[in-house]
């Protein structure tokens, strides 16, 4: 990968919560990079530590130990007043989108300029311009309340970039919505990373919205990063355990699949290889029928990638020769222990 | 009923009360208001942690709170007489109503900002603003129907304070339902006092109910 210019940069990052006899570690150690201007994806099934992380990156969790920078700027070091005044170019955004219910949406897009000394004429200004933006100009005197969740998350998201952020950190920002309004939400953080060229932080647990968005991502486990990588490498290969339950079956129980099973292998086809029926061809050629498991089709930035369990037959001849037919062809092939 | 002059008597005692139990209330939220909002801040979850601090002024509310108010007007009487120079009469009745009525309303607006969504707060802290600043631009803001609710109830407390307060003297419908009531045993008074007090206190909650209600964006 080249050489890309860092705006965060996570070293050494701990983050260990007190309890009543010890303490609990929930980030090990972690080393990070998000180049700028780049979506960089963070998912973990629940209790990885995601939501720990992303607060770890505007310090509203304080690191045990490690440091923390901002576009070169060490934030770890800075004391209170210094780190609000840093805080102006980081923008949030939240599940539950955390708005003011007292004040209409315009109001709320304005509350972070009025924080930080912005004057009103100006910031009401802007305030409807990135209403405007966000397509909601015609809801500005609404009150939270009377918008619909992912009206919420928009006036949420205007808020975030009424300082004119450099960075923008969403956690699970889509989780509480529904699978249409996601998509919109999704496609809005997508034109304003493309538009303003701010860098997006995405926190989620669904590997859906890492693979509309974003570019690389970092599946975290345990406290740990697992993986990190394009989303298409990622998905093309996980190397994990978890990288395997996140993307074969989007992160759900794998207690709910059938368990072990021999000779099963994970295939994954690019999009050009649709046009040919290589399965149909493959078993009439070696006259062994495989048998298909599960199979489903993705849409990643790269391009469209279909993906099928398969279980070869026992014949280890005729199975290693149908594999090396299948890489001939480009198909990715790799075997996999459980269903 | 009553011939004009008992009229006369109950008019300016109902007077009296609203007007002692108003500036009652409001010298309570003097006290109370920043009371609160300390308890809030100062919490070890709060915005500004000191926990020692939350615990010392935790535990002399709770201290005052627990003292019933007529144990409470008699037992600061020696304070009294240092502070407003007799043991007898409205001022009297007044320093002991603070004292009862302070704690009670920082209980309140504590209980009030509380119940305010803490991601709401952290959404400001993550913008970058400053304790001060998530105090007066969230928290009291957010929580103004909830404080609307509160003051009602405080208002009719301190009302019922301030009935109390009659057997010291403090002048009122109080007084007034003692002194003719239960000391001369004059029923029809008293039961006259008692609906008048009744009818204060639910002018005041619905009131401080629809004010609320009509302040609150949520709905």
């Amino acid at each position: 990968m080249e050489e890309k210019e860092a705006m965060i940069q996570l070293r050494g990052v701990c983050k260990r919560f007190p309890q009543k006899k010890d303490t609990i570690e929930v980030l090990h150690n972690i080393d990070l990079d998000i180049y700028k201007g780049e979506i960089f994806g963070i998912i973990g099934l629940s209790g990885a530590g995601k939501s720990t992380l992303v607060r770890c990156i505007n310090l509203l969790e304080r690191p045990t130990t490690g440091q923390v920078f901002l576009d070169g700027v060490e934030l770890t070091s800075l004391g209170e007043k210094e780190l609000r005044a840093q805080r102006h170019s980081m923008g949030m955004i939240f599940q539950q989108f955390h708005l003011l219910m007292q004040k209409t949406a315009l109001e709320n897009v304005m509350f972070p300029m009025k924080i930080s000394g912005v004057p009103k004429a100006k910031a009401q200004e802007r305030a409807k311009e990135l209403l405007e933006l966000v397509g909601l100009s015609e809801r500005m005197l609404s009150y939270p309340a009377q918008l619909s969740g992912g009206q919420k998350q928009r006036v949420a998201i205007a808020r975030a970039l009424a300082t004119e952020p450099k960075v923008l950190l969403c956690d699970e920002a889509t989780s509480a919505l529904d699978p249409n309004t996601t998509a919109g939400v999704l496609s809005l953080l997508k034109d304003i990373n493309e538009r303003l060229g701010i860098t997006i932080i995405v926190i989620t647990h669904e590997m859906s919205v890492i693979q509309k968005i974003c570019s690389r991502v970092a599946i975290l486990d345990g406290g740990d990063i697992a993986e990190i990588g394009s989303v298409e490498e990622i998905f093309r290969s996980p190397k994990t355990q978890v990288g395997r339950e996140l993307v074969f079956h989007d992160g759900e129980k794998k207690e709910a699949y059938v368990g072990h099973v021999p000779y099963c292998y994970r295939t994954v086809f690019k999009g050009d290889s649709a046009n040919e029926p290589i399965l149909g061809n493959m078993m009439i050629e070696y006259g062994a029928p495989v048998n298909i498991l599960s199979g489903n089709t993705r849409n990643i930035k790269g391009g469209v990638f279909g993906q099928m369990i398969l279980q070869f037959p026992e014949d280890a001849e005729v199975r290693g020769k149908m594999i090396q037919y299948l890489r001939d062809r480009k198909v990715e092939v790799e075997e996999v222990e459980y269903v | 009923m009553f011939e004009q002059g008992m009229l006369l008597l109950v008019g300016e005692a109902f007077l009296e009360t609203l007007f002692m139990t108003l500036v009652s209330t409001f010298f309570a939220y003097v006290i109370g208001l920043p009371l609160g909002m300390l308890l809030v801040v100062s919490d070890k979850d709060g915005i500004y942690p000191i926990v020692s601090l939350n615990k010392i002024f935790g535990v002399i509310i709770n201290f005052i709170r627990s003292v019933p108010f007529l144990i409470l007007l008699v037992a600061i009487m020696p304070i009294t007489k240092i502070v407003v120079g007799t043991i007898i009469g409205p001022k009297a009745a007044s320093l002991a109503l603070l004292v009862a009525a302070g704690p009670f309303v920082a209980r309140l607006v504590e209980s009030s900002l509380k119940e305010v969504d803490k991601g709401v707060v952290e959404a400001a802290q993550s913008m970058g603003a400053s304790p001060f600043q998530i105090m007066t631009k969230v928290l009291l803001p957010e929580a103004t129907p909830s404080l609307l609710l509160g003051f009602a109830i405080a208002v009719t407390t301190i009302l019922g304070y301030s009935a109390m307060a009659g057997i010291c003297g403090a002048g009122g419908l109080g007084a007034i339902a003692i002194n003719y009531g239960y000391y001369r045993g004059d029923k029809e008074i008293m039961y006259v006092m008692v609906v008048l007090l009744v009818l204060i206190v639910q002018v005041f909650q619905e009131l401080g109910t629809r004010i609320s209600r009509h302040s609150d964006k949520r709905m």
